[in-house]
C-alpha cells in the first residue's frame, strides 16, 4: 500500500512545470563541479567546496562561484 | 574608439573566463521560473504542509498576473541585486589590491576609458541576466495565471532597467572609493535597501529618490502609465548616474596618481 501511495505522489506532481527547475539547477552544479575540478585555486580546501556544490542545492554552486573561486 | 573597444573586450573575456556570464543569468532565470510557480501552487503548498483545522476555509484571493510579475520583481530586487553585487564588489577594489590593474593602466589609457567599460560591461551582464529571467518568468506567468498587456510590462522592465544603472553605478562608485571589498558591498546593498525600504515607507517625502522607480515598475504592470513624480524620479536617477560615473573617473585618477608617484 505504501509503494502505491508513493507512486500516487509522484503522478501528482507536476512534471511539466518542475523539470526545468531540476534541469537548470542540475546544470548549475555541474558547471561549479567541473570549474572547481579544472580550476583548482579556491579559497579553502577544494573538497569541500566540491561537497558545497554537490550537496547543496543552488545556493551551492552560487556560494562557489562568489566566494570558492580564487580568481587570479 | 578602437582603446575603448579592446579594453571592453578585456572585460567581457574575463566574464566569460569567470563563467560569470553562464551562473548569473542561469540564477536569474531560476528565480524567474520559481516565482510564477510557486504563487500558481500557493494555495496546494499550503494545504498540504499546514495543520489547517477541520473546516478552515482557505479563501485566498487568486493573484493577478501583474501582481505575480512585480512579485518576481521583488524577488530579482532582493536575491538578484545581492548576487550581482557580491559577484562584482571586486571589480575595481580586488584588481587594484592584486595590482593588476597597473598593467593596464602604464599604457596610454584613459581613466575615463577605464571606468567606462567597466562599467558598461556590468551594467550590460546585469541587464541581460534580469531580461533573460523577467522574460522566462513573463511566459510561465502567461501560461498559468494570466496576461497583461505586453505595452505595460515593456515599459515597466525600461523603468526597471534605469533602477538597474543605479546599482551599478554606485558600485562602481563605492569601489573606486574603499579599498576593501566587503566594504563595497556592505555599502551598495545598504544603500539600495534603505532607498528602497524608505522610498516604500514614505512615498510622499521621497517622490524624488531612485527607489521609488521600483513601485513605479509595479504601477506600470498594473495600469500602464506613470505614477505621480515618475519623472522627477527618473531624471534624478539618471543625473546621479551620471555624476557617479564622471566622480568615479576623477576620484580614480586622483588615487592612482598618488599612489604611483608616493
Amino acid at each position: 500500500m505504501k509503494v502505491e501511495s508513493f507512486i500516487n505522489d509522484l503522478q501528482s506532481v507536476p512534471w511539466s512545470l518542475v523539470a526545468p527547475i531540476i534541469i537548470l539547477s542540475f546544470i548549475l552544479m555541474v558547471i561549479a563541479f567541473i570549474d572547481c575540478f579544472k580550476h583548482g585555486r579556491t579559497n579553502g580546501p577544494q573538497w569541500v567546496w566540491i561537497l558545497v556544490i554537490v550537496f547543496i542545492n543552488i545556493a551551492g554552486p552560487i556560494a562557489y562561484f562568489i566566494f570558492g573561486r580564487r580568481n587570479d | 574608439m578602437r582603446l575603448w573597444l579592446i579594453l571592453f573586450k578585456k572585460e567581457f573575456k574575463e566574464s566569460l573566463r569567470n563563467f560569470k556570464w553562464l551562473w548569473i543569468p542561469l540564477v536569474l532565470i531560476l528565480l524567474g521560473i520559481m516565482q510564477p510557480v510557486t504563487s500558481y501552487f500557493l494555495p496546494d503548498i499550503l494545504e498540504s504542509f499546514g495543520d489547517l483545522p477541520e473546516g478552515a476555509i482557505l479563501n485566498f484571493p487568486v493573484p493577478t498576473a501583474a501582481q505575480v510579475l512585480a512579485e518576481t520583481i521583488g524577488q530579482f530586487n532582493q536575491i538578484g541585486v545581492l548576487i550581482i553585487v557580491l559577484a562584482f564588489m571586486g571589480i575595481i577594489t580586488g584588481e587594484r589590491n592584486k595590482g593588476t590593474n597597473v598593467m593596464v593602466l602604464v599604457k596610454p589609457v584613459p581613466f575615463s576609458t577605464y571606468i567606462t567599460t567597466k562599467w558598461v560591461h556590468m551594467s550590460l551582464l546585469m541587464i541581460s541576466a534580469f531580461l533573460l529571467g523577467f522574460l522566462i518568468a513573463l511566459y510561465y506567468t502567461f501560461e498559468l495565471i494570466g496576461t497583461v498587456p505586453m505595452s505595460h510590462v515593456f515599459k515597466g522592465m525600461l523603468v526597471y532597467c534605469l533602477w538597474l544603472l543605479f546599482i551599478t553605478s554606485i558600485l562602481l562608485l563605492f569601489s573606486v572609493l574603499f579599498n576593501s571589498t566587503a566594504a563595497v558591498a556592505a555599502l551598495t546593498l545598504g544603500t539600495t535597501i534603505t532607498l528602497s525600504l524608505l522610498s516604500s515607507l514614505t512615498p510622499k517625502l521621497m517622490a524624488w529618490s531612485p527607489g521609488m522607480l521600483v513601485s513605479h515598475t509595479f504601477r506600470f504592470f498594473e495600469t500602464g502609465s506613470a505614477g505621480d513624480g515618475f519623472w522627477l524620479a527618473a531624471i534624478i536617477t539618471a543625473v546621479i548616474i551620471f555624476i557617479s560615473l564622471v566622480a568615479s573617473t576623477y576620484i580614480f585618477k586622483n588615487k592612482e596618481v598618488v599612489s604611483h608617484t608616493t
